[in-house]
């Protein structure tokens, strides 16, 4: 199977506003970074030439897993999308 | 909105769900506030759920009432490598008969079929809204404000049954902000649409016979395991694997369920199978020792929320001590009500009641499971030891066979050690 392809298989109602926000400064000051490996959505990419945390909103799965494996609490902002908006599982 | 209620729930999942119903039916004023456009839309989980005896208590025919998709008439683990796997399988007249053992289901029918029987009984349903706060007066939990819909709900009880993250207990000051990624997994699933006639084929079956499959091996080395449940006329598939684990290991979910996918042996059981949905969710599964706090004052905590989910490696338990947990709270809310004494005194009742129940006996009674599942030669070595054991056994190549207790010996001191052996065993032993 293309991985690639699993992405598209989710269906989303995306809100205005991010429920997620990040101080990327904090992202670029830490070592480990296992949002970018451990987030099932792949919202997060780290660029090396930048030194720069990249994160999108509109994939999100709202699984959690990246307010769980975030070490230095970079979230300004970690809630849930206001009622109606976010990810929408039809048969899961 | 604004509006009185007599008790809130928060989240319509089976703990909230189970939580508003019993209260309704005893007819208290009762509102359950979901986050989704329809109960179960937001929720995730790999897809079996054992059988529910409180929820039969109250629907005798819960087998046809409930959207089920299969009951569990079979159950299988396999130890898998790259290259080989070892399969062993059970399978009895009795889980075919009911009361059912178990059942495959989907989120978006099941926990939209719970919620509406909370309404039937009187619930008042209130989707697409997200809690964001609790409301306090005089120092205790007197209600919950929402955005999504927006406004103040106020009640003398809030039951927080949202889920793992539960920012309700959290604002509540029941849970420690921040969670141990040792503690947590993450579960990520494909489901694949299969003709109901190919999967009878395929796995065996007849009738609604559903079939459960847990794999040992197939993680790429990181703490976790995969799983196969048949539905009616689709497969779910997937990998649930310890966040810190997977963290360390640098490897993403999505390529460790692809190579999942990809085994020679399992890639043969999806043949033919199209991609229909791709979740992914977070499962608390630290046990007995992560329990937060589960009653304050004016508050209750229930579900994946009180991190009620027994994992001990061979049976994968959520919904059914949700459920039975949200029903407590709802007990207690009920006598609270009688007494009109809302205090974290007066709702210790549901610690009590909870300590004395299966739900807390199996967490307590299993609380060195979290310890076992973090021996990582599970996930690697024993595997790779079952199946080339195996292959010792049963290969005929001319050459003279060594005795199996012989083979058995050499192999393990090969492949883990023997030391490393007796110190899993004795760890295993403890833990179940």
């Amino acid at each position: 199977m293309n991985i690639d392809e699993i992405f598209d298989f989710t269906s989303f109602t995306i809100d205005r506003e991010p429920h997620i926000v990040l101080d990327d400064k904090v992202c670029a000051g830490c070592d480990v970074r296992g949002c970018t490996n451990c987030c099932p959505a792949r919202c997060y990419t780290w660029s090396e030439a930048e030194q720069k945390m990249t994160f999108v909103y509109d994939g999100c799965l709202e699984c959690g897993t990246c307010y769980v494996v975030c070490r230095r609490n970079a979230f300004t902002r970690w809630r849930y999308p206001r009622g109606g908006f976010g990810v929408a599982f039809r048969m899961t | 909105m604004s509006k009185e209620f007599q008790a809130i729930v928060v989240g319509a999942g089976p703990a909230g769900s189970s939580a508003a119903l019993t209260m309704a039916r005893a007819g208290l004023d009762v509102a359950l506030v979901e986050r989704g456009n329809f109960p179960g839309e937001k929720n995730m989980f790999g897809g079996l759920l054992h059988r529910m005896t409180s929820i039969e208590e109250v629907f005798p025919d819960f087998w046809e009432r409930a959207p089920l998709e299969r009951h569990i008439a079979k159950k299988g683990t396999t130890f898998m490598t790259d290259a080989a796997s070892f399969h062993v399988q059970h399978e009895t007249a009795s889980f075919d008969r009911t009361p059912y053992n178990g059942y495959t289901v989907f989120r978006p029918k099941f926990d939209r079929w719970l919620a509406e029987e909370a309404v039937n009984a009187g619930a008042t349903l209130i989707n697409r809204s997200t809690v964001e706060d609790v409301v306090l007066k005089n120092g205790r939990v007197n209600g919950v404000t929402i955005v999504g819909r927006q406004g103040k709900l106020s009640a003398p009880i809030v039951v927080a049954a949202d889920g793992v993250l539960s920012f309700t207990a959290l604002k509540a000051g029941l849970r420690r902000p921040g969670f141990n990624p040792d503690q947590m997994a993450v579960g990520v699933k494909a489901l694949f649409d299969m003709p109901k006639e190919v999967i009878d084929d395929r796995f065996g079956l007849v009738r609604d016979q559903g079939f459960a499959n847990e794999y040992v091996g197939c993680t790429g080395g990181v703490r976790g395991g995969g799983f196969l449940y048949t539905n009616y006329d689709t497969v779910s598939v997937g990998i649930v694997v310890h966040i810190s684990s997977l963290r360390a290991s640098g490897k993403t979910p999505y390529d460790l369920l692809n190579a999942f996918l990809e085994q020679p042996q399992f890639t043969k059981l999806l043949n033919g199978g199209r991609l229909m949905e791709y979740s992914a969710h977070v499962i608390p599964e630290g046990g007995y020792a992560m329990i937060p706090e589960l009653y304050g004052d004016g508050i209750m905590v229930a579900g994946d929320a009180a991190a009620l989910c027994n994992a001990t490696g061979v049976n994968l338990e959520g919904i059914n001590l949700a459920s039975h947990s949200g029903i407590l709270a709802a007990k207690t809310a009920i006598e609270a009500h009688e007494r009109n004494d809302f205090s974290r005194q007066s709702l210790k009742q549901y610690k009590d009641r909870l300590d004395l129940s299966w739900v807390m006996k199996d967490l307590k009674g299993f609380r060195n499971a979290p310890k076992m599942l973090h021996i990582d030669r599970i996930y690697n070595e024993y595997p790779e030891l079952v199946c080339s054991m195996m292959e010792h056994i049963y290969r005929i190549d001319g050459t003279p066979k060594t005795s199996i207790p012989k083979l058995i010996l050499r192999e393990a001191k090969a492949k883990v050690g023997l030391k490393n052996v007796f110190s899993d065993l004795l760890t295993a032993w403890r833990a179940l």
